[in-house]
């Protein structure tokens, strides 16, 4: 069942990100940056955790996921130690991904060359 | 020839994409990249009994190094062409405009071309989110 709740989930962020795509003159870099903030606007809201449990994948996928990380880590670091807490939590959660992606990058551009 | 026409001719002549197809195509894909994604947390869960949180950030790590390598190989702007949003709004999306920034730089060398080029495009990202976060969490954390 959870699988169904994925697909419908993700399906659903990505025909949004189509629909921007389409009708505006947006490139994929502004509207994965738009993503990621509608992604922290929503876990500040509380809806990303509901989300997360009723579709798993689905919402840990997209890009939102990394708005959601941010604020996470943010937001549950304030709770736990104030400013310091705050400014320590708030890459903390989401930093597994993203040093992959840049050591995974680094490798791939010395090792490969562009084709044209 | 005047500007006008000359934009009537470009509208006459350019190809028109069919919005509709290429949304429900987005949604596809999407969709199917979510249940990808779920299948291998559950994988991971099942057979490594790693906690929820744990898979669900090593799918992410997954789909990471899969998309690097294939933007490495010169496969996924083919894939992207073809499964539209599906494929740039995932974590897949993120890997590859890193990826491909760092690739495209990297003839000038390891510090003014990978080192200063290599968040031309993820950079906003990082940087949107971090601000958003901060302040949200800032203002939720006073309030509550």
């Amino acid at each position: 069942m959870i699988y169904i709740h994925a697909f419908i989930v993700c399906g659903l962020i990505c025909a949004l990100g189509q629909i921007i795509l389409e009708n505006t003159k947006l490139t994929p870099g502004h509207l994965n940056a738009l993503l990621v903030i509608i992604g922290a606007l929503l876990s500040c809201f509380g809806i990303y955790d509901i989300l997360l449990s009723w579709s798993g994948a689905g919402a840990s996928v997209p890009i939102t996921n990394y708005g959601h990380l941010l604020f996470t880590g943010a937001y549950e670091g304030f709770l736990e130690d104030g400013i310091t807490g705050l400014l320590n939590g708030i890459m903390a959660t989401s930093s597994g991904g993203v040093a992959v992606t840049i050591i995974m990058a680094f490798i791939v551009s010395v090792f490969t060359k562009p084709q044209h | 020839m005047k500007l006008e026409n000359y934009k009537k001719i470009v509208d006459k002549n350019s190809k028109k994409e069919d919005k509709t197809k290429n949304v429900i195509i987005a949604f596809l894909s999407g969709g199917f990249m979510g249940v990808v994604g779920e299948a291998f947390a559950q994988l991971l869960e099942t057979f490594l009994y790693m906690p929820t949180h744990e898979a669900y950030m090593y799918t992410m790590i997954m789909l990471v190094i899969v998309s690097s390598i294939l933007t490495g190989l010169g496969f996924f702007d083919k894939i992207v062409s073809f499964f539209k949003c599906g494929l740039i709004v995932p974590t897949t999306g993120f890997a590859h405009a890193m990826t491909s920034a760092a690739m495209d730089h990297e003839s000038e060398g390891p510090i003014k071309g990978i080192g200063s080029n290599i968040f031309k495009m993820t950079g906003s990202i990082i940087l949107y989110g971090l601000v958003a976060a901060f302040f949200l969490a800032l203002i939720k954390g006073v309030i509550m």
